[in-house]
């Protein structure tokens, strides 16, 4: 009887491998998370952030039913994976969201190894904890497995930060050019910081060239995470000696931060990128850019002691830390801080008075040559104080004539040289270059190809991102044939880093390894570089391609592929709601409001934007009608690229009792009693040098203003003035403390109302 | 019940005597470390303001911790102090925290478990310095202990030349240039011209004397204005002179390595290299790569 039990269960096991279909259930619920001594909402599934890893074979068929027990919608993505369209994830585009308290079912065939990860592709939900690895596991009888590899004990990492400020707000905040995060971070670059310095001429240049503080991440986040905590101990491989070999299969899950990896046992072995083998390569260090993965192998290097793995943001503000091996912890070395006003000196070279980067004929490429190495200490050496600061700035001068002067080989060579990061160290930095894959990935030679270039553009004072200035709602679908080569120039003109993700396929990166280019699904593009990508179009789908910053995602920053004459997706059943919702999300207003609350008058704004339109209206409020009582209500819309030219209509509205209908004369000799005033307006705003805020508007009684105004002048990283003159004989100074997010103390002198002090809210 | 545990605790953190730690908890730990100057370090780098308080005690090596227990943890401020180079129970500090001490406070690293050797690297660590020794040690900046280590391995392997001290500290205060650390080129100046004064003359051939004889006092001239300023700019100047005499003797060197005099005509000046790749100790990281080669001078061995 028990035998027949047993070949029974054996039978079981055999048809269950036979037919290689592995079930996940996922049930996605709100949960409260304590980070930083404060009860926040966050989503977990099955109870956990990260989302647990999910395991599979190559060959297998994956069923994965996600329990959405949210009062939300949501979807689930499975980053870096070849799958039918309808499985991609991507809401209103492969399929309608998951709607509240329902289940979805995902399945698809695993037909390809690597390491890869899974996010909610919905919204933000990406912030809240939505990230979670997925590991196809090759079959021991590939034939590309290998040896030392493939067999080393692993172990999954997700690399991911939390803030507790709502991702929503976070994203409202950026649109609105807050500045909070940069004081948090310790990236405010004031006037008086400039001054402690030595760098006072940088930061004038700077603001000449209408640019904000240098700064290499856009969000201040209170946590890093590995596996969901800053300190974590492995337990997975309590017995490793020295010697043992581990494998570590990096996932980037991070919303918008890149992760220095350094490890203090010594090298770091990059065996795979994106889930494609790689030939070995060994780096001291490497940057993982955001939805990257990569596959590591480390050596534990002694007995009873635990190895710490660190994960650094590329903002250096905190990090995350693993140990590896058992016993007492050896610490590796935290990445210096870097020197922001080097970066900021170096932006200046780069940037063109119209708001192009200046490539220098440098043509950057494959993250070879790094103009970030100017901030950073440990390649570049400490920051210098004071005043050999005056030399270093004469030398920018300096390279016209003396290219002429240097002949030969062993001459200038000023070309990017200065930024190739392992020439100027002993510190190898992994870079793109140095990525081979061990098997030839060319595409067949004789499919069409299919051209494309995108420049990567963007306005980090907007915070609009986009290709060819065009966001997601401004462009159609591109349509591409199957069996065609498609190949992709990018060159980034923004001043920040985008990783670039393909959905559904993997890409060539032409890296110079020719026929053994990397297979990538991401790539990331530093200011300046192009790079080209070529993929085979063979699965049908709207397959979507967009930076994997949330933020800039979100912003617009993408474009939808889509193959020519493909069968309609079930589960679209009304194409053209989904679209219009697909283009929601860049199309959104972003809210802000603020007033000053003051001894002579109440002053304020309030705003909302989108990507290329702005509604503002601003008053001054006074206690008593001698003081009076203004509004200013404008509506414009931004033109080209760098958005500093806004035309709009306007709505004026103002009444004060002057004494003995006194009658005031503008610089142009026209009248204005001010008395009662209410007139429609139009005009046009321009951001001249020094971001000063420069404004016509001609009124509907006749009368024409010019104002130069410039708010937010950072004298020191909290301390902010403002100033404005008009030809109306106004004018106004005033200074703002920023005590926190919302809140401010503020002094202003007023030509209508006088000298005042208040406190100010902000939203 | 309630009242006791109050009074108990007002008592117990007065006599503690960090009253404004709220939540306190108290452990003692284990944390290496030599002299006065790592008590107050390892007490800098552990204490926090109204969260922990360390009092480190030079003769037992124990330090009582107090902190904040809903704030922060034992592991935390023991992290803090291991990153500035103090191992203790817990963490051992990152090899070039523990290289940059002071040489005062390099205390014995017990904790430390010995590195398996290496493939690509043959030598066994010498017997008992084991403790010191850095396993994979990554060379990411000045790192005086590695150099010990050299200094300590030529001896045996062949007979030292006179003015190997005053070129090896010639080459460090160019490394120093190169990465504009004011801070490290004052140093090494001064090593360098310690190394000058105890340099025997005599030992030298007869024209090598004269020759060095002639350039020297502008050597130490040069020297000694590097080390007194910490004006990277005045240091550069200086440099200047120093690379012009440092040439000047350059025949009767014998480097085991290749030697390249380079020139940086924005400066119209030349300095002395062990690198062909240009790394200009006039600009440091703005025009590190400008420059040209004009001599090369072999190796002599």
């Amino acid at each position: 009887m028990k035998k027949i039990i047993l070949v029974l269960l054996f039978l079981g096991t055999l048809s269950l491998q036979a037919q290689n279909i592995v079930r996940y259930d996922l049930y996605v619920r709100d949960t409260i998370v304590n980070f930083r001594g404060k009860e926040k909402r966050a989503i977990a599934v099955n109870g956990q952030i990260p989302m647990p890893t999910l395991t599979f074979t190559e060959g297998d068929i994956a069923e994965i039913y996600v329990h959405n027990e949210l009062d939300e919608e949501t979807s689930m993505h499975w980053h870096g994976l070849f799958l039918p369209n309808k499985e991609d994830g991507v809401p209103y585009l492969t399929q309608m969201p998951i709607p509240p308290h329902t289940v979805h079912k995902y399945t698809f065939p695993i037909i390809q190894h690597g390491t890869h990860w899974y996010h909610s592709h919905f919204g933000l939900q990406e912030q809240l904890g939505m990230y979670g690895s997925m590991i196809l596991n090759k079959r021991p009888d590939d034939r590309t497995f290998r040896k030392e590899i493939d067999d080393l004990p692993t172990i999954p990492i997700v690399l991911s930060e939390w803030t507790d400020i709502k991702p929503e707000n976070v994203h409202r905040m950026l649109h609105n050019a807050s500045d909070w995060f940069a004081i948090k971070k310790g990236t405010t670059q004031s006037y008086a910081e400039a001054i402690k310095t030595g760098h006072l001429k940088t930061k004038l240049h700077n603001e000449w060239k209408r640019m904000n503080a240098m700064d290499v991440s856009d969000v201040y986040y209170d946590n890093f995470l590995i596996n969901g905590k800053s300190e974590n101990e492995d337990t997975s491989f309590k017995d490793l000696k020295a010697g043992d070999r581990v494998r570590l299969r990096i996932s980037n899950g991070g919303a918008s931060s890149y992760f220095w990896l350094t490890y203090a046992g010594g090298k770091i072995t990059v065996v795979a990128n994106d889930g494609n083998d790689v030939e070995p390569v060994e780096v001291d260090r490497m940057l993982i850019a955001v939805s990257e993965t990569y596959d590591v192998v480390v050596t534990i290097p002694a007995d009873n002691t635990a190895f710490e793995f660190l994960a650094t943001p590329e903002d250096r503000t905190k990090s995350a830390s693993i140990y590896l091996g058992d016993g007492i912890k050896q610490l590796t070395s935290p990445l210096p801080k870097l020197k922001y006003f080097e970066g900021m000196e170096m932006m200046n070279g780069m940037m063109k008075m119209n708001g192009d980067l200046d490539q220098m004929g440098m043509n950057m490429s494959m993250q070879q040559m790094d103009m970030n190495v100017v901030m950073y200490p440990e390649i570049t050496g400490e920051a210098a104080k004071g005043k050999d600061k005056k030399m270093e700035m004469e030398t920018e001068k300096l390279p016209a004539h003396n290219m002429d002067q240097m002949d030969g080989m062993d001459g200038m060579k000023m070309d990017g040289d200065m930024y190739k990061s392992n020439e100027l160290s002993d510190i190898t930095t992994l870079n793109y270059a140095m990525l081979k894959s061990p098997t030839v990935t060319t595409l067949p030679e004789d499919a069409p190809v299919k051209e494309l270039h995108f420049t990567l553009t963007g306005n980090m004072n907007r915070y609009v991102w986009s290709l060819d200035n065009k966001v997601i709602s401004e462009s159609d679908k591109i349509l591409i044939k199957k069996g065609e080569k498609v190949r992709i120039t990018m060159y980034n003109n923004s001043m920040m880093r985008h990783p670039m993700h393909l959905h559904g396929h993997d890409f060539r990166l032409l890296n110079g390894q020719g026929e053994y280019s990397p297979l990538k699904n991401v790539v990331d593009i530093m200011p300046m570089e192009t790079d080209v990508i070529e993929f085979e179009a063979n699965v049908e789908g709207d397959w979507f391609f967009h930076c994997h910053i949330l933020y800039h995602m979100m912003s617009g920053m993408g474009r939808v592929f889509s193959y020519e004459n493909q069968e309609p997706n079930p589960l679209i059943p009304n194409p053209a709601l989904a679209l219009r919702k697909l283009k929601g999300d860049d199309r959104d207003f972003h809210w802000m409001a603020e007033n000053d609350f003051a001894t002579n008058g109440n002053d304020g704004e309030a705003m909302a934007q989108s990507t290329r339109w702005s509604f503002g209206t601003e008053w001054r409020l006074g206690y008593n009608d001698m003081h009076g009582y203004e509004t200013e209500t404008h509506i414009g819309r931004y033109i080209g690229k760098m958005q500093w030219l806004m035309p709009f209509v306007g709505f004026d509205w103002r009444y004060r009792k002057l004494a003995h209908n006194e009658v005031e004369e503008n610089l142009f000799g026209q009248k204005n009693t001010k008395d009662k005033r209410s007139v429609l307006s139009v005009g046009l705003n321009y951001t001249l040098p020094m971001l000063v805020m420069a404004q016509a508007e001609i009124f509907s009684d006749g009368n024409v203003r010019l104002q130069l105004e410039r708010n937010d002048i950072p004298l020191t990283s909290r301390l902010r003035m403002n100033l404005m003159w008009n030809t109306d004989k106004e004018y106004m100074g005033g200074l703002r403390y920023i005590i926190t997010r919302n809140m401010g103390i503020t002094t202003h002198y007023d030509s209508d109302m006088g000298f005042g002090v208040g406190a100010s809210l902000n939203y | 019940m309630f009242n006791i545990l109050i009074v108990l605790s007002v008592v117990l953190s007065v006599t503690s005597g960090h009253a404004q730690i709220k939540n306190p908890q108290t452990e003692t730990v284990k944390i290496f470390g030599n002299c006065d100057m790592c008590k107050t370090a390892i007490e800098n780098a552990g204490n926090n303001k109204n969260t922990a308080n360390v009092n480190w005690y030079k003769d037992t090596q124990m330090a009582e911790i107090t902190y904040d227990s809903q704030k922060t943890n034992r592991d935390e401020i023991l992290k803090r102090i291991a990153l500035a180079g103090y191992d203790n129970d817990q963490f051992l500090a990152p090899d070039n925290a523990y290289a940059q001490l002071p040489e005062c406070c390099k205390y014995e690293r017990l904790n430390k478990a010995p590195a398996m050797v290496m493939d690509h690297t043959k030598m066994d660590p010498p017997a008992g310095r084991t403790g010191m020794e850095m396993p994979e040690a990554k060379m990411e900046m000045d790192m005086p202990s590695s150099e010990n280590h050299t200094d300590m391995a030529m001896p045996e392997m062949m007979e030292p030349n006179a003015l190997d001290a005053v070129f090896d500290n010639y080459f460090a205060i160019n490394e120093a240039l190169i990465k504009s650390n004011a801070t490290t080129a004052t140093a090494k100046a001064a090593e360098l011209l310690n190394a000058i004064k105890t340099l025997k003359i005599e030992s030298l051939k007869t024209e090598e004397q004269t020759a060095v004889t002639k350039v020297l006092p502008s050597i130490i001239e040069s020297a000694k204005s590097i080390s007194v300023t910490k004006d990277i700019a005045k240091q550069r100047e200086r440099f200047k002179v120093l690379s012009k005499n440092m040439h000047e003797i350059i025949t009767f060197y014998s480097s085991d390595e290749t030697l390249y005099y380079q020139y940086c005509p924005m400066q119209d000046a030349n300095w002395l290299s062990k690198d062909k790749a240009i790394k200009n100790p006039y600009y440091g990281s703005q025009m590190l790569s400008c420059g040209s080669t004009v001599e090369t001078i072999g190796n002599k061995n």
